[in-house]
């Protein structure tokens, strides 16, 4: 079984990329737990569970809309790369639960390039389309093992 | 002259983006710029036509830390506009859900995000493996916050459950109950909080401010009550912009605000604690004393005592709430639609959150204004910036620049009310006298 979190704030542009995915896997009837992205929530909602999915917003330069995998129990996760406007977020929990040894057994990231983060603002064209194509892919694997490297 | 800048272009361990611009010249401090956004500006403009019952909703997505305190200062501001009285069942439960706002966000902040500061780790992640009890102490903490959140807002983010008038939906007596054994706990690990937040080691930083929070005759302010300050302010929600204005610095998107004819003020842990010591429960009240924390605090870096000594209020009078609740006849009432005006003030974990609408006769919504508690103290984190640079002159610039960042962070600023991150950057000319 595998526990699929979705992040970020669907009012603040393509911050919302995480709840598009989200609206995408519900119409198949996947369940999907919401998260604000907050580490310290992020940590309680894998808590006990041994396979993981994480999505959420991010900006590492890349054109928006590019989707990147990191499976985040194999390697250190690129904080510096991770940014979204959760100041205490995704990149913090995962690095504080392995410190903690609270990282579930598998844990796959999911990254979608975000471009603007303006509350009212809808999701990008390009950030809507690739949520479209991620859930797909989630969808065909989840029991997924991604590379560790970005997408 | 010799001169030099600091520049952060990446604060950490903040609420959103923005940057710290800091000119000195010799020891004189030339210049300090805050520069970020004001994202609640777009909602107030979201707000115009739309239906005064929509209003805690859209408000709660202005920020994802403290969405109950804008519900709250929505609801208490319509409900006012409207004339409305709520059942005192329903109020108490406003008190518990902003109780569960504020056991997350001062667990966050004191554990989490301002404690690495003073124990000298780059970041709780740094800090979690020497220090693994707390953070594990913290984890508990924060989920018993979110834990009454999601019962009292129906789901854990964007909370929904809020309604003009009271709440959608009320939870049981049981359902509140079973709160009480973790809320004891959490009085427990807050006390603990407070000694050793008390241990630390401080900057000898005082700075001469005005403290402006709310104060009700009979309690430790959250929900009501008058406007006051340790300079005579005294004030009825609907006279604030009476007193205050804001005003826009080019520095930044962010508008700052000040005292009309009097200039910057402090909002938050401080200004609360030192005007309302006396309204503290007193498991509050003694382990303030026990940690030789008395009214008035002056210096911002114990404001980390300070949020230990909220923590243990807030867990208190959770297990109050949790103990009296008896659920009310109705979960709200039914508000009519007319013209009308509200303001109302409630406390937000970081301070004094001012919303006011008017709306038309069909109750849709002609103008909003949204004064969150982190604009209210910009211009006071750049007054101490100000007067702190001067006192590390000597030091060397690494140092100096983390100094900067802790000195902001004793503020826990929300700039996801303002903004994303926010950037220091430390610039030095040639002929810097740091090494």
């Amino acid at each position: 079984m595998t526990t699929i979190i979705c992040c970020g704030n669907p009012d603040r542009g393509d911050d919302g990329a995480g709840f598009l995915v989200a609206k995408q896997l519900q119409t198949f009837g996947v369940p999907v737990k919401m998260c604000s992205g907050e580490a310290t929530s992020l940590l309680d909602a894998w808590t006990g569970q041994a396979n993981v999915v994480v999505v959420d917003a991010v900006r590492t330069g890349d054109p928006v809309g590019t989707i990147h995998r990191w499976a985040a129990t194999e390697a250190a996760f690129p904080r510096a790369r991770f940014a979204s406007t959760h100041g205490f977020g995704v990149a913090e929990a995962i690095e504080l639960a392995r410190t903690l040894g609270l990282l579930p057994s598998q844990l796959c990231v999911y990254g979608i390039e975000a471009g603007q983060f303006e509350p009212g603002a809808d999701p990008s064209a390009a950030v809507q389309q690739a949520a479209v194509t991620l859930a797909a892919e989630i969808l065909e694997g989840l029991d997924c093992a991604p590379s560790s490297q970005p997408g | 002259m010799t001169a030099r800048t600091i520049k952060v272009e990446t604060l950490a361990r903040v609420e959103g983006e923005g940057s710290l611009y800091i000119k000195m010249a010799g020891d004189r401090v030339a210049d300090v710029k805050l520069k970020i956004y004001e994202p609640p500006r777009m909602f107030e403009a979201f707000l115009r036509g739309r239906h005064y019952s929509e209003a805690p909703d859209i408000t709660a997505r202005i920020c994802g830390i403290c969405p109950i305190a804008y519900q709250m200062s929505a609801v208490h501001a319509i409900e006012r506009a409207l004339g409305v009285r709520i059942d005192p069942a329903v109020r108490l439960l406003r008190r518990l859900f902003y109780c569960g706002e504020w056991i997350e966000s001062h667990t966050l902040h004191v554990y989490m995000l301002h404690t690495p500061d003073f124990l000298g780790y780059e970041d709780v992640i740094a800090m979690a493996g020497a220090h693994r009890q707390v953070v594990e102490t913290a984890l508990r903490l924060k989920k018993i916050g979110n834990r009454i959140v999601s019962l009292l807002g129906g789901r854990e983010i964007h909370p929904i459950s809020t309604a003009v008038g009271g709440f959608y939906k009320t939870p049981t007596k049981a359902q509140l109950l079973e709160l009480l054994p973790d809320l004891e706990w959490a009085v427990q690990a807050s006390l603990d909080a407070v000694q050793w937040t008390a241990g630390l080691d401080f900057p000898n930083f005082e700075q001469d401010y005005e403290f402006v929070a709310l104060r009700h005759p009979d309690e430790y302010p959250l929900n009501e009550g008058r406007l006051v300050s340790n300079r005579g302010l005294d004030i009825d929600a609907a006279e604030y912009e009476d007193h205050f204005t804001e005003y826009h610095v080019k520095h930044s998107n962010a508008l700052q605000s000040v005292v009309r004819g009097r200039g910057s003020y402090l909002v938050g842990p401080l200004a609360r604690f030192n005007l309302n010591f006396d309204k503290l429960p007193a498991v509050a009240q003694e382990a303030a004393t026990r940690a030789r924390l008395q009214p008035p605090v002056k210096n911002p870096f114990r404001s980390i005592i300070v949020r230990a000594v909220e923590l243990v209020f807030a867990c208190a009078e959770a297990c109050r709430i949790a103990r009296e609740y008896e659920p009310p006849v109705a979960p709200r009432c039914e508000t009519p639609d007319r013209a009308g005006m509200g303001q109302a003030i409630t406390e937000a974990p970081r301070g004094i959150l001012y919303h006011r609408y008017a709306f038309d006769d069909k109750g849709l919504i002609l103008t909003a204004k949204i004064v969150p508690p982190t604009s209210q103290n910009l211009r006071r984190i750049e007054d101490d910036l100000r007067e702190y640079a001067a006192q590390l002159v000597a030091w060397p610039q690494k140092e100096a620049t983390w100094k900067c960042e802790q000195a902001i962070r004793n503020y826990d600023p929300c700039i996801s009310c303002a903004t994303h991150f926010l950037n220091l950057v430390v610039d030095r000319t040639e002929d810097s006298i740091l090494p």
